[in-house]
């Protein structure tokens, strides 16, 4: 029985890594943003980073 | 045991013989007529000779069993492996292993055209029992061989310990006594255990099989639940499966299967560089607005994702980096932020050293198309000359992902052995040959 349920999850955990490869996934996290304006190529201070205001490390030893 | 044609294995309640208790005068009923050679009076426990037409007293025996009666009542019927079987008597017996008696229940089962079969039960835990027909193979020359070879397959010893009869109640094959000694031999190969019992010159081998309570329980229909089944028994099997090597067989298959996965996609993804520019930010620079775009490239191909790397030579200072990477005809942006940092140094530990040059990102599913990067560097304000370099790569294989899938197939195998290996050693703890101890406290050794 074990070695059924094992058999179906290893073939899940295959097909999982497969598809995250194949359709490009990633486990860095990011924002995605629609419909920016056209101008922003003209104007590039017009969009605002969601992360512009990231804090900032300012330390060193 | 069987005559003429074979009539059918179901037998009626027509076998049995109505007779009365020379030494009480309870009546008695004898189910296996014929079969048994001794049944045991249930009103006053007495041992009577089932083949005496008198019902001769072999022994008398006071001690009553309501304290503990048996738990599948004489005279209740089942089937078992296809035959109907009937509960004619019942033994308790014991063993003493290092000052601690160890009770069992034993029950004698009868159908006319099968013959003998029996129940063990100990602690909830039960054996369908029967006879050997052939004769096991062991090493003469030991006293206590410490394997046996059954029809091909080969059991371990387990225990050996010398059994009392504590009290009978019913009908028996044998001529049981209250008190009778024998020396018992258990060889084990989960779920079967081979029984070797010598009493006086005569060895029987029997044959069991762990059965659940449960199933016997509905097999004669007993009200209630079985008893709790308490620790691990002898040949209960493992709850993890008998063959964890199997398992890590099919483990092994699919570790081979997911390295075939990353050659595969480290030979057929592209790892194309589609932009690489080279910035430089003098010192207080920006001045105005720090963001700008690049000129837009071309992603080409199947929907997949693109590394960002960030390429500069910091020196005790940082540089955070917004990206945005846009779609120049849907509009769509995918927003991430960096932040580099490097410092160095000498103290009294010596030379040190915090951070890295170099970051690297991976943007997500990211559809084929013509793009541009909006960057916005953000530095301190009072920063030294700093270069950085940003490359893109389409279609570049995520490692990480590997290494998740690794763990995900290693970790429930790691559980499931440790599960078996705990096991195990519980069952072999209660054995002639106990597992060492894992770990011995200091308080131990000293």
């Amino acid at each position: 029985m074990i070695r059924m349920i094992y058999l179906v999850y290893g073939i899940l955990v295959l097909a999982a890594v497969g598809a995250a490869e194949f359709r490009g996934w990633s486990l860095d996290s990011m924002s995605t943003v629609n419909n920016v304006p056209k101008s922003v190529r003209d104007n590039p201070g017009s969009y605002r980073s969601v992360y512009s205001s990231y804090h900032h490390y300012t330390g060193g030893k | 045991m069987s005559s003429g044609t074979p009539p059918s294995e179901e037998p009626q309640k027509a076998e049995a013989k109505p007779l009365n208790c020379p030494h009480c005068g309870a009546a008695i009923t004898l189910r296996a007529l014929g079969q048994a050679v001794v049944v045991v009076c249930e009103g006053c426990r007495s041992i009577l000779d089932a083949q005496d037409p008198q019902l001769k007293i072999l022994q008398t025996f006071q001690k009553a069993m309501a304290s503990d009666p048996p738990l599948i009542p004489l005279g209740s019927r089942g089937k078992i492996r296809g035959a109907e079987y009937e509960v004619i008597g019942v033994q308790r017996r014991s063993i003493k292993v290092e000052g601690i008696r160890y009770l069992w229940h034993e029950y004698v089962l009868f159908n006319p055209y099968k013959g003998f079969r029996y129940l063990t039960e100990f602690q909830g835990h039960w054996n369908d029992v029967v006879v050997c027909k052939d004769q096991p193979i062991v090493d003469a020359r030991l006293s206590i061989p410490l394997e046996a070879n059954y029809l091909g397959e080969i059991y371990q010893h387990f225990q050996t310990a010398d059994a009392n009869s504590d009290f009978v109640l019913g009908e028996f094959p044998w001529q049981v006594r209250v008190g009778d000694q024998a020396r018992l031999t258990d060889y084990i190969h989960p779920p079967r255990v081979l029984s070797r019992e010598k009493t006086g010159s005569e060895i029987t081998w029997s044959i069991g099989e762990y059965v659940y309570g449960q199933d016997l329980w509905n097999t004669f229909h007993l009200p209630g639940s079985p008893p709790e089944a308490m620790g691990v028994y002898e040949n209960q099997p493992s709850p993890v499966g008998a063959d964890v090597k199997a398992i890590w067989v099919v483990c092994g298959a699919f570790l081979i299967c997911l390295l075939a996965l990353m050659i595969g996609f480290e030979m057929q993804s592209k790892k194309e560089n589609v932009f690489s520019v080279r910035y430089h930010l003098g010192s207080g620079d920006p001045t105005g607005e720090a963001s700008f775009v690049t000129d837009v490239f071309e992603l080409s191909g199947r929907t997949s994702d693109v590394q960002v790397t960030t390429w500069s030579d910091l020196q005790n200072t940082w540089i955070d980096v917004n990206y945005a990477l846009i779609n120049v005809d849907t509009g769509r942006a995918w927003d991430f932020g960096r932040e580099i940092s490097f410092y160095s140094g000498y103290d009294s530990d010596g030379a040190w050293s915090e951070g890295n040059r170099t970051d690297q990102v991976t943007v997500p599913s990211v559809p084929s198309g013509r793009y541009y990067l909006r960057i916005e560097p953000e530095v301190e304000p009072l920063h030294p000359p700093i270069e950085y370099t940003v490359e893109l790569q389409r279609d570049v294989p995520v490692y990480s992902f590997y290494g998740i899938g690794f763990l995900a197939l290693i970790l429930p195998m790691a559980a499931v052995t440790w599960r078996s290996f705990s096991f195990e050693r519980s069952r072999w703890s209660e054995s002639d040959h106990p597992p060492s101890p894992i770990f011995t406290s200091s308080e131990d050794d000293s």
